[in-house]
C-alpha cells in the first residue's frame, strides 16, 4: 500500500482505496482534512510525504487469545499478552472524536476497524509493550482505554523493535478518563536506526474533576510525531509533559490542542527539547479556552538547548481564547546551555566536556524526578544518560 | 617574601572597557590578604581574572602560581591546581543534585591529585561534620545545587565547597554580602577552620565587618584598576574614617 495513493480523492475513492464500508462519516472527515502534506499546518516541520510515499506491506490483524503476563504485549499491532484478568479485548470504538485537527486519526480508525479496548480497573498499574518485528510495512492500530471512576490508575508505555527498517507505525489512543479519577501515562520511546517511523495520534477525554497526566519521553534519532487533543470537562485537569532528546538528523515531535470546554478546568503543559547533531525538534501546541469554559487556568511551556549549531528548534506556543473570565500563560525559549552554570561546574575543576553533561542531564532530570515510580524513573534516567552519553 | 602567587602589571578589560590597568600584588603563604576598594575599583574582576572567568580578557601583565603562569589556563585547570573563588552571587542549578556535584569535584580533584575516588558513603561520612559545622540542614545536599537557597544558604554552600576541596588559595568575593550575623558568624568559622597557617586567603570586600571575624595579614587598596597601598590591619580604622578618597597612591 502507498498511502500518498489517498492524496486528492472523495470519500467513495477513499473508502474503495482503504476496502472500507459504512464508515462514511470517518472518510469524509479524512477527506474534508486530506492526506497531511507540507503543507499541512500540523505536518509543517516533518517531512510527512517522505513516509506516506513508500510502497509498505501490510498486514492481516488476527486476534489472538493473549497468554498471562505481568504487561500487555502488543506485537505489531496484535495483543499477544495481558495480566491475568485485565480485560483487554476488540471491540469497534463506539466514541470517536468527529472534530479532531488531525487526518491521521481518521486515517488510523478507517484502517482499524477494530480496536483494542483495555478498561482499567481499581487503582491498577499497568505496562504496555509495542513491539514491532516486520520491515517494510505498514503497522496501523488504535487503543481505546478506559478507567474508573474514583481511581488513580497508570500506565507505562515502552517501545521496543526487532532489527527491522522502514517500517510506519500508525497507532494511538482514545483515552476515557472517567470522573474524579486520575489516570498517569508515562511513555518512553527510544528510536535509532531508522527501524521505524511513527505517527502517533491521540485523543483524551478528560471528565467531570478528572485528572490526566500524560509525560512521554521521546529520547534518540528517526522520525516520530505525536498528535495529541486534550478535552477538559469541567473541573477537570491535565498536566503534560514532553521530554525530547534527539540526535543525528532525526525530526520528532509533539502536535497538541489543549480544548478546555468545563469551567474551572486547568492544564499545565511544559516541553524540554534538547536537540543535537542535525535533529529537529518539534513543539506545536495549541491551547483553546471554550466560552463555556470560564475560570479556566492554563499554563504552557517550551524550553529548549542547541548542542548543535546545525540543530534546529521548531516551537509553537498557541493560545485560542474566547473568554475573559481566565488565567493563561505561554512561553517558549531556545538557547544554548548556560555560559554562569557551566562556569561554576568548570570553577570547581569539573570538566567543560562533564559539566555540559551535567547541565543537560540536570535540564531533563526536572522531568523525569516527576515519574513518581522511583523504578520507572531510574529506568528513564538511565535510559536517556546512555542514549546521551553514546552521543556526547 | 616568597609568593604563592603573583601579579605582575595585570591588564585586563570586559567588554570595551578596561578594567585592570597594571595591577601588582603578591600573596604570601598561609596569611590572609584583604582587597578594599570602592565600588568599580575591579575587586570582582580581579577575583574572575584569578579563576579564568569567560568574561575576562587579559591584555597584558601575568599571573604566577607558585611561580607558573596560569593566564593560558582553564578554569577548571586552575581549580583542579587548588585555587578557589567563593562566588559573590553563587548560581542555581536546577535538577543538579548538591551532594553529587561535590563529589564529582572532589573526585575530579582526587584524580588529578593521583588519589582514589571516594564512593557516596564515604563522601557522606566526610560531609557530615562540616554540615554541622555550618549550622546547615542534612536535606540541603539532596536538592538542586543551590535552587530556592537563601542568600545565607548559598555563602554556606561555598564554604562547604571550600571546606571539601581544600584549596591553597581561596578567593572570597564579598562573602559577607547578604548574610545576618548568625550565617556570618558560620560562615566565618568555616574559613578561620581553614586558616592552618598554609592556605592563603585573598578577602574581597567593600566593608570592614568581615574583617572583624576573619582577621587580615595585610589591607591592600584597589583603585582605578590598581593597587595603591599596601599595609597591615592598623589600616582598616583609617579606612573606616576617612574612606577611599584620602588614599594616595604609593
Amino acid at each position: 500500500m502507498n498511502l500518498l495513493a489517498l492524496k486528492n480523492k472523495n470519500r467513495q475513492e477513499v473508502a474503495e482505496l482503504l476496502s472500507v464500508k459504512e464508515r462514511n462519516l470517518l472518510a469524509e472527515r479524512f477527506v474534508s482534512l486530506g492526506l497531511p502534506s507540507k503543507k499541512s499546518e500540523e505536518y509543517r516541520y516533518f517531512d510527512v510525504e517522505k513516509l506516506l510515499d513508500k510502497e509498505y506491506k501490510t498486514l492481516n490483524y488476527v486476534p489472538k487469545t493473549p497468554k498471562v503476563s505481568e504487561k500487555i504485549e502488543i506485537v505489531d499491532g496484535v495483543v499477544v499478552a495481558a495480566p491475568q484478568g485485565m480485560r483487554v479485548y476488540y471491540e469497534s470504538c463506539q466514541q470517536i472524536d468527529m472534530i479532531h485537527f488531525d487526518p491521521i486519526y481518521y486515517l488510523g480508525h478507517l484502517l482499524s476497524p477494530q480496536t483494542i479496548k483495555i478498561e482499567l480497573d481499581g487503582d491498577v498499574e499497568v505496562e504496555i509493550e509495542h513491539k514491532y518485528t516486520q520491515s517494510d510495512t505498514l503497522i496501523n492500530y488504535r487503543i481505546v482505554l478506559y478507567n474508573q471512576a474514583n481511581r488513580h490508575a497508570t500506565v507505562y508505555e515502552n517501545f521496543i523493535s526487532e532489527d527491522i527498517k522502514d517500517t510506519l507505525v500508525l497507532y494511538g489512543y482514545d483515552m476515557h478518563i472517567a470522573q474524579d479519577s486520575t489516570l498517569r501515562v508515562v511513555k518512553m520511546q527510544n528510536m535509532q536506526n531508522n527501524h521505524y517511523a511513527m505517527i502517533a495520534s491521540h485523543k483524551v477525554n478528560v471528565a467531570k474533576n478528572a485528572n490526566a497526566i500524560l509525560k512521554s519521553f521521546d529520547l534518540g534519532g528517526d522520525h516520530a510525531l505525536q498528535l495529541l487533543k486534550v478535552e477538559l470537562a469541567e473541573r477537570a485537569h491535565v498536566d503534560a509533559g514532553h521530554l525530547l532528546y534527539l540526535n543525528t538528523n532525526s525530526k520528532r515531535g509533539t502536535v497538541s490542542q489543549i480544548v478546555h470546554v468545563g469551567e474551572h478546568s486547568t492544564s499545565k503543559q511544559e516541553a524540554k527539547n534538547i536537540l543535537d547533531g542535525e535533529a529537529r525538534g518539534i513543539f506545536d501546541a495549541l491551547i483553546r479556552v471554550e466560552h463555556s469554559a470560564k475560570f479556566t487556568k492554563a499554563e504552557q511551556n517550551s524550553k529548549a538547548i542547541l548542542l548543535h549549531d546545525k540543530a534546529y528548534m521548531a516551537s509553537k506556543p498557541q493560545l485560542e481564547i474566547y473568554i475573559d473570565e481566565l488565567e493563561a500563560s505561554h512561553g517558549a525559549t531556545t538557547g544554548q546551555l548556560d555560559g554562569k552554570q557551566l562556569f561554576y561546574l568548570q570553577s570547581r575543576g569539573i570538566s567543560y566536556v562533564e559539566a555540559r553533561k551535567m547541565l543537560v542531564i540536570a535540564f531533563a532530570n526536572t522531568l523525569i524526578e516527576e515519574v513518581k515510580d522511583t523504578r520507572q524513573q531510574e529506568r528513564i534516567k538511565a535510559t536517556f544518560e546512555k542514549v546521551f552519553y553514546k552521543n556526547a | 617574601m616568597s609568593s604563592i602567587m603573583k601579579i605582575e602589571n595585570l591588564q585586563a578589560k570586559i567588554g570595551d572597557k578596561q578594567i585592570l590597568k597594571g595591577l601588582n600584588l603578591e600573596l604570601e603563604p598561609g596569611k590572609v590578604h584583604a582587597i578594599m576598594g570602592p565600588n568599580g575599583a575591579g575587586k570582582s574582576t580581579l577575583s574572575k581574572a584569578l579563576v579564568g572567568h569567560y568574561d575576562i580578557e587579559v591584555l597584558g601583565g601575568d599571573i604566577l602560581y607558585k611561580g607558573k603562569s596560569i593566564v593560558e589556563m582553564e578554569a577548571e585547570e586552575r581549580a583542579l591546581e587548588g585555587i578557589f573563588l567563593s562566588f559573590q552571587h553563587p548560581v542555581e542549578i536546577p535538577g543538579v543534585n548538591n551532594a553529587y556535584f561535590l563529589r564529582t569535584a572532589l573526585n575530579a580533584k582526587r584524580k588529578h591529585e593521583g588519589k582514589e575516588e571516594l564512593n557516596a558513603a564515604e563522601f557522606l561520612r566526610l560531609m557530615r561534620d562540616h554540615l554541622e559545622m555550618l549550622g546547615m540542614k542534612s536535606d540541603m545536599i539532596s536538592r538542586s545545587l543551590n535552587e530556592g537557597f537563601s542568600g545565607g544558604e548559598k555563602k554556606r554552600n561555598e564554604i562547604l565547597q571550600m571546606l571539601i576541596l581544600e584549596p591553597e588559595v581561596i578567593i572570597l568575593d564579598e562573602i559577607d554580602s547578604g548574610l545576618d550575623i548568625d550565617a556570618l558568624r558560620a560562615v566565618s568559622e568555616g574559613i578561620n577552620k581553614m586558616k592552618d597557617g598554609k592556605r592563603t586567603f585573598l578577602v574581597i570586600t567593600h566593608y570592614s565587618r568581615i574583617l572583624d571575624y576573619i582577621e587580615p595579614d595585610y589591607i591592600h587598596v584597589l583603585k582605578d584598576g590598581r593597587i595603591i597601598k599596601t599595609a597591615g590591619p592598623e589600616l582598616v580604622p583609617y579606612l573606616e574614617e576617612h574612606g577611599y578618597d584620602g588614599i594616595e597612591e604609593e
